[in-house]
C-alpha cells in the first residue's frame, strides 16, 4: 500500500531546504497581520478573501482562507466564471508559491561570474539606482532601442508596456511566439478577432486538434468539455499521443505529426463536394467561398490518408458527422498551435472549417475580450517617437504579426546577431527565457552579448541566475495589480496577506524604476490602491466595496450575443485573404509538406501535464509531490526494436544540443515520436526542489520561425535515442 | 444547504481526468506531511496495444463503510464510525498495533513508518473533512474536483444518480454501483468504465468482514494484553526494520498495466 511517495526520494534530491520540510508537516511561516481587513477577516485575522489565481494565465477566481495571517487554504471562487468554484492542481498548490522557501524576498545584486549564483543583499535603494544607471546609460551610449523589454502575460503587464514605451525602446518580448502566433494570426486573417470565445453549452460534436484540455487545464473550458461529455457530445481527438484528453474521447485518431492540415483540408473538401456547409450563413457573413471551391479539390480524402495516417473512410465520416451536428459542433482552434511550418495553414483551415458549417453564435462567440473602455487609467503625456526597427523583424520582416504579441526568438536571434543593431540590455519580468526560448545554449549566448541583465521574479528563475539585478516581486497573494475586466464584470487581484521579505507588486517597482529614469509623470499613481481607485473612478464604486465582493460589476456589456461584426477589410469572414495574397502567400490555405524526421530519427513531441504551467512551477513542493517523474515516452514495440526498457537512462539528441534521461515505454504514443514533458532541467541552483529533476527540451529544440505567423515551429526538431 | 444524514462521495472514474486537484486540496487541507498523501492513484493506467488503447483512473481514499472492519479490529477503540457517515480515528489512543491495516479489505489505513513511539499518530487515513463537512461544506477533495468526477451529498441520492448515469449511458459504464452493497455498504460510491478490479479495488462480497472477523477478534484484548510486555519490547525494533521498508514501496505507475498486456 502506498503509504508514502516513495517513487522519488526527497531527501536525496531536494537541497537543505526540501530536507527541512520533509521532516515536519506544512507550516506557514508568520507573516505579519494581513493587510487592511475591511471586514473580510475577524479579531484574530481569520476568514476569507477574494482574489484571482496566477499559477497559470486562466485567471481563476479565489477565496483565499486565511487563518491569524496566515493563507492556509485556497478554495475556487463560485462568483468567478473561470474557476465556478473549482481549483485545478495548480491552483490548490498556489500557496506553496507564497510559501516557497526559495522565494527571493530581497534586492540581489550579482558578486560572482553570471550563471554562478553568488548575489549580495541589497536594499530597494540600491537595486533600483543601479538598474536605472545602467538603463540609462545604454540609453545615452547606444539609444533606447539597445534595451530589450520582456514580459510575459500578466495582469500588470499593462505598466510594463508603458514603461518600455515611455523609455523609447521598440523592443518588446512577449512568449507568444513560443505558443499560439500561429492561432492567432490565422484568427485576425480569417474573423478579424484574436480569439473567439467558445461555448460548450449545446455543442454535439467537438474535434480537438492541438488542445489537451484535460492535462493543459482551463478550470471552466475543462470542466465545460467534461460536461459536454456527459451530456452525450462525441469528441474527436486528433494526437500523436493517448492524451488524458484522448483518453476521454469518443476517437482518438493518432495523426502523424505535421499533417493536421491534411486532415483539415480534406474535411473542408468533403463538406463543400457533398454541399453539406450552411449556404445561407456562407453568403451573408464569408467572402471567397468560390476561390477555395475551386482550390480545394485536390485535396481528396484519399490523398489525405497518405499523409495522415488516418483512413479515408474515417475522415469522410467525420466531416459528414460534423456537418451533421453542426451549427452545434466546434473545430477547435488548439492552444500551443506554433508546431510547423505549416501551422498557421492549419490555424486557418479550422476557422474556415467552423464558418462553413455556421458555427457561429452557437460554439463560437465574438471574444469579450480583457480590455475594457470602462474602466478608468491615470493620466499621462504621449509616449515618445520610436523610429527604430525592431529587432524581432516585425513588421520589417513579419508584416502580420501584432506589435504587442511579436517574435520573440528572432529577437534572440538579432542579439546574437548584432543586427540590424546591437542589443546591449535586456530587462526581464515575470518571464525565464532560459527555459522558454526554443535552443538554450543560444539564449545563454545572448546573455552574454548584454551588458546588463536585470529581471524580476517571486523565485530564483533560471535567467534571474543568469542576471546582474534580481528584484523581488511580492507573490499573487501578497499584492493587487490592475482590475481585470471579464465580460461584465471587473475581477480583483489583492493581497490576501502582507507581502513577505522585501517583496513589492509590479505596479510599485515600475513606478519607482520609471521615477529614477525621469519617466515619473508617465506614472501618476501614488500607490496601487490609487491606481485601482483611478480605474474605479468612472464607475462609481468604491475600492473597499470591490476588495471585499472581489469584482465592479460593469455597465453595458451584457448582450447575450452581440452583433457579428468581422473586423477585417471585407467586413466578412475572410476565407480568401486578401492581405495574405497580397503579402505573397497562399490566399487560401494550401497543403505545405513538413519535414519529417529521417530513418532513426523521431519527432520530438513536447505537452502539458496537469501540475505544471511552462516552467514556472516545478518548484512548488506540493507540485512536485504530486506529478509523476519526468520521463521520455517511447512507443514499447519501437523500445523494444532499440533494446531499451522503462527508467533506462537515454541520450536524446538534436542538432541543437543533447539531454540525458529515463525512458518510459509506453503503448501511448506513436512509434515514429518521442516525447518529453517540458519545463524540467533548470539551470538555477536557486530552485531547490526543481533543480536536477528531468532534463529541458529547450536543450533540443531547433530555432524555426514560420514566415507567416512568426510562431516558433515546436514540434519542427527530429531527435535521436540511444542508451547511456 | 438542507442537513445530510448520511452523508458518501460518489466517485466517477468516466470523468477523473487524473489530475489530481484532489490529493493536493487533501494535502493543504489536512496539513498532510510533504512525503505522505491520504489520497492516492491504484489500478490505474493504459490498458492495449497502440492504437486500441484504454485510460483508467481511480482516486482511492478510506471507503467509510457502513460496518468498518478497521473499528471492529482495533483492540483499544481508537476508531468510531459516526452516525452521519465518516469513519474517524484517535490518534491518542492508537497502541500501533496496525490490526486495523490487515482487517481493512481496501487497505486504507497506512502506517507511520517516519514516527516513533514516542512521537505517537501511528495510523493515518482519510477522515472525511469533518472540520468542513459539520459546517456545511463540502470535503476538500470533492469541493475543487473540476471535472465532477468525485460529488458529495445523501447516500440514497448519490446510489440513485449513480443507476440513473448508467441507465443513461448503459454502453459507458460497468452495471454496478460499487459500494452500494459491497462490504456491507461504503459511503464511497464508485462508477467505472472498466471491471472494477481493473482499478485496483477488492472483489469484496456484500457481507462484512467484520462479521467473521468479529468472532475471532474477541479473543483479541485478553491474548494482546498478555503479550503487552513482549509487543512493547519489540515495538522500537519493529519500527526500525519498517522504516526501511516504507520507503520501499511503490506507486502504481503507468508502465505496470501495459506489462500486463504483453
Amino acid at each position: 500500500m502506498p503509504n508514502t511517495i516513495s517513487r522519488r526520494d526527497f531527501l536525496k534530491l531536494g537541497g537543505a531546504a526540501l530536507g527541512a520540510l520533509t521532516a515536519s508537516q506544512f507550516i506557514p511561516p508568520a507573516v505579519a497581520k494581513a493587510a487592511h481587513t475591511n471586514g473580510m477577516l475577524d479579531a484574530t485575522n481569520s476568514g476569507y478573501i477574494p482574489s484571482m489565481c496566477e499559477m497559470c494565465v486562466w485567471r481563476c477566481g479565489l477565496l483565499a482562507k486565511v487563518e491569524d495571517g496566515r493563507v492556509v487554504k485556497l478554495e475556487g471562487n463560485p462568483e468567478h466564471p473561470h474557476s465556478n468554484g473549482k481549483l485545478c492542481p495548480r491552483g490548490q498548490s498556489g500557496l506553496m508559491n507564497t510559501y516557497d522557501p526559495d522565494r527571493v524576498l530581497t534586492p540581489l545584486i550579482r558578486v560572482g561570474k553570471r550563471g554562478e549564483g553568488l548575489f549580495r543583499i541589497a536594499s530597494w535603494e540600491e537595486a533600483l539606482d543601479l538598474v536605472a544607471k545602467n538603463m540609462l546609460d545604454i540609453k545615452q551610449k547606444f539609444g533606447a532601442e539597445a534595451m530589450i523589454f520582456s514580459s510575459t502575460h500578466n495582469l500588470s503587464q499593462v505598466q510594463f508596456e508603458n514603461l518600455l514605451n515611455a523609455f523609447g525602446s521598440p523592443n518588446y518580448g512577449t512568449q507568444r511566439s513560443l505558443c499560439f502566433n500561429a492561432m492567432i494570426v490565422a484568427n485576425l486573417m480569417t474573423y478579424g478577432m484574436e480569439e473567439p470565445d467558445r461555448k460548450y453549452d449545446t455543442l454535439k460534436y467537438i474535434i480537438l486538434t492541438g488542445r489537451n484540455l484535460m492535462e493543459a487545464i482551463s478550470t471552466s473550458e475543462t470542466s465545460a468539455l467534461s460536461k459536454a461529455i456527459d451530456r452525450g457530445a462525441k469528441v474527436v481527438t486528433l494526437d500523436p499521443r493517448f492524451t488524458k484528453t484522448a483518453a476521454k474521447s469518443a476517437e482518438w485518431l493518432p495523426i502523424r505529426p505535421g499533417t493536421d492540415l491534411a486532415f483539415h483540408l480534406a474535411m473542408l473538401n468533403i463538406i463543400i463536394k457533398e454541399r453539406l456547409y450552411n449556404a445561407v450563413f456562407v453568403s451573408n457573413n464569408t467572402n471567397g467561398f468560390e476561390k477555395l471551391s475551386s482550390a480545394i479539390g485536390a485535396y481528396t480524402p484519399d490523398w489525405a490518408a497518405v499523409i495522415t495516417g488516418i483512413p479515408s473512410d474515417i475522415i469522410q465520416r467525420i466531416a459528414r458527422e460534423f456537418a451533421e451536428a453542426a451549427p452545434y459542433a466546434l473545430a477547435h482552434n488548439g492552444w500551443r498551435t506554433s508546431n510547423f511550418v505549416n501551422s498557421f495553414q492549419t490555424e486557418r483551415a479550422i476557422a474556415i472549417l467552423n464558418a462553413l458549417v455556421g458555427n457561429w453564435g452557437t460554439a463560437l462567440f465574438p471574444a469579450a475580450g480583457e480590455e475594457s473602455g470602462v474602466l478608468g487609467a491615470p493620466p499621462q503625456p504621449p509616449y515618445p517617437r520610436v523610429s527604430a526597427e525592431r529587432l524581432d523583424g516585425v513588421p520589417s520582416k513579419y508584416p502580420f504579426v501584432p506589435l504587442k504579441i511579436g517574435v520573440f526568438q528572432e529577437l534572440r536571434e538579432a542579439v546574437l546577431s548584432g543586427q540590424p543593431y546591437q542589443a546591449h540590455g535586456w530587462f526581464i519580468a515575470r518571464q525565464n527565457p532560459a527555459m522558454s526560448l526554443p535552443d538554450r545554449g543560444r539564449t545563454l549566448q545572448a546573455f552574454g552579448k548584454m551588458d546588463f541583465i536585470a529581471t524580476i521574479d517571486i523565485i530564483m528563475n533560471d535567467t534571474s541566475w543568469y542576471s546582474d539585478v534580481v528584484l523581488p516581486e511580492a507573490s499573487y497573494l501578497e499584492r493587487y495589480d490592475p482590475l481585470l475586466p471579464v465580460g461584465d464584470k471587473a475581477y480583483i487581484r489583492q493581497p490576501v496577506i502582507e507581502a513577505q521579505g522585501e517583496g513589492k507588486s509590479a505596479l510599485w517597482i515600475y513606478k519607482e524604476l520609471g521615477t529614477r529614469l525621469g519617466l515619473g509623470d508617465y506614472f501618476q499613481y501614488t500607490d496601487e490602491e490609487d491606481y485601482l481607485n483611478q480605474q474605479l473612478a468612472p464607475l462609481g464604486v468604491s475600492l473597499e466595496q470591490v476588495r471585499k465582493q472581489g469584482y465592479a460589476e460593469l455597465p453595458g456589456e451584457t448582450a447575450e450575443f452581440p452583433e457579428l461584426d468581422w473586423n477585417t477589410p471585407s467586413g466578412k469572414i475572410e476565407i480568401f485573404s486578401t492581405t495574405l495574397d497580397r503579402g505573397g502567400f497562399p490566399g487560401v490555405p494550401q497543403w505545405e509538406e513538413p519535414p519529417a524526421p529521417k530513418d532513426g530519427e523521431f519527432y520530438l513531441l513536447t505537452g502539458k501535464v496537469a501540475q505544471f504551467t511552462q516552467f514556472g512551477t516545478q518548484n512548488n513542493q506540493l507540485l512536485h509531490k504530486y506529478a509523476d517523474e519526468p520521463r521520455l515516452w517511447m512507443n514499447a514495440q519501437t523500445a523494444k526494436s532499440l533494446g531499451l526498457s522503462s527508467d533506462d537512462d537515454v541520450e536524446v539528441a538534436s542538432s541543437a544540443g543533447k539531454i540525458h534521461i529515463k525512458l518510459l515505454a509506453t503503448q501511448a504514443i506513436r512509434p515514429d515520436c518521442v516525447y518529453l514533458t517540458p519545463g524540467y532541467g533548470h539551470l538555477s541552483k536557486g530552485l531547490t526542489t526543481a533543480y536536477g529533476w528531468g532534463a529541458s527540451d529547450s536543450d533540443l529544440h531547433i530555432t524555426y520561425t514560420d514566415p507567416v505567423s512568426g510562431g516558433q515551429a515546436l514540434s519542427q526538431t527530429f531527435v535521436t535515442v540511444k542508451k547511456l | 444547504m438542507t442537513e445530510i444524514k448520511n452523508k458518501a462521495f460518489l466517485f466517477d472514474d468516466t470523468r477523473c481526468i487524473d489530475c489530481r486537484a484532489c490529493m493536493v486540496a487533501c494535502s493543504v487541507e489536512n496539513k498532510i506531511d510533504m512525503n505522505k498523501t491520504r489520497i492516492w492513484v491504484a489500478g490505474i493506467g493504459l490498458k492495449g496495444l497502440f492504437p486500441n488503447l484504454t485510460r483508467a483512473s481511480m482516486v482511492y481514499h478510506c471507503m467509510h463503510c457502513n460496518a468498518p472492519d478497521c473499528l471492529s479490529a482495533c483492540p483499544v477503540g481508537a476508531y468510531i464510525k459516526r452516525e452521519d457517515g465518516p469513519v474517524l480515528y484517535d490518534k491518542k489512543k492508537c497502541i500501533g498495533c496496525r490490526y486495523c491495516m490487515n482487517a481493512c479489505p481496501f487497505g486504507v489505513p497506512h502506517f507511520d513508518y517516519d514516527k516513533g513511539l514516542i512521537e505517537g499518530a501511528f495510523i493515518d487515513k482519510c477522515t472525511f473533512c469533518p472540520q468542513r463537512i459539520d459546517i456545511g461544506l463540502e470535503p476538500a477533495c470533492v469541493a475543487t474536483c473540476p471535472t465532477g468526477a468525485l460529488v458529495f451529498g445523501e447516500r440514497a441520492d448519490l446510489i440513485k444518480e449513480a443507476h440513473a448515469r448508467i441507465q443513461t449511458h448503459p454502453d459507458r459504464y460497468v452495471n454496478q454501483v460499487y459500494g452500494e452493497f459491497e462490504n456491507g455498504g461504503t459511503t464511497y460510491l464508485i462508477l467505472s468504465h472498466v471491471p472494477f478490479t481493473e482499478l485496483g479495488l477488492p472483489d469484496v462480497g456484500s457481507r462484512p468482514i467484520k462479521d467473521v472477523s468479529e468472532q475471532v477478534m474477541g479473543l483479541t484484548i485478553p491474548v494482546a494484553l498478555g503479550w503487552g510486555a513482549v509487543l512493547t519490547g519489540t515495538a522500537v525494533a519493529v519500527h526500525l526494520v519498517n522504516q526501511k521498508k516504507g520507503a520501499a514501496t511503490k506507486k502504481a505507475e503507468e508502465e505496470v498495466p501495459e506489462e500486463a498486456v504483453k
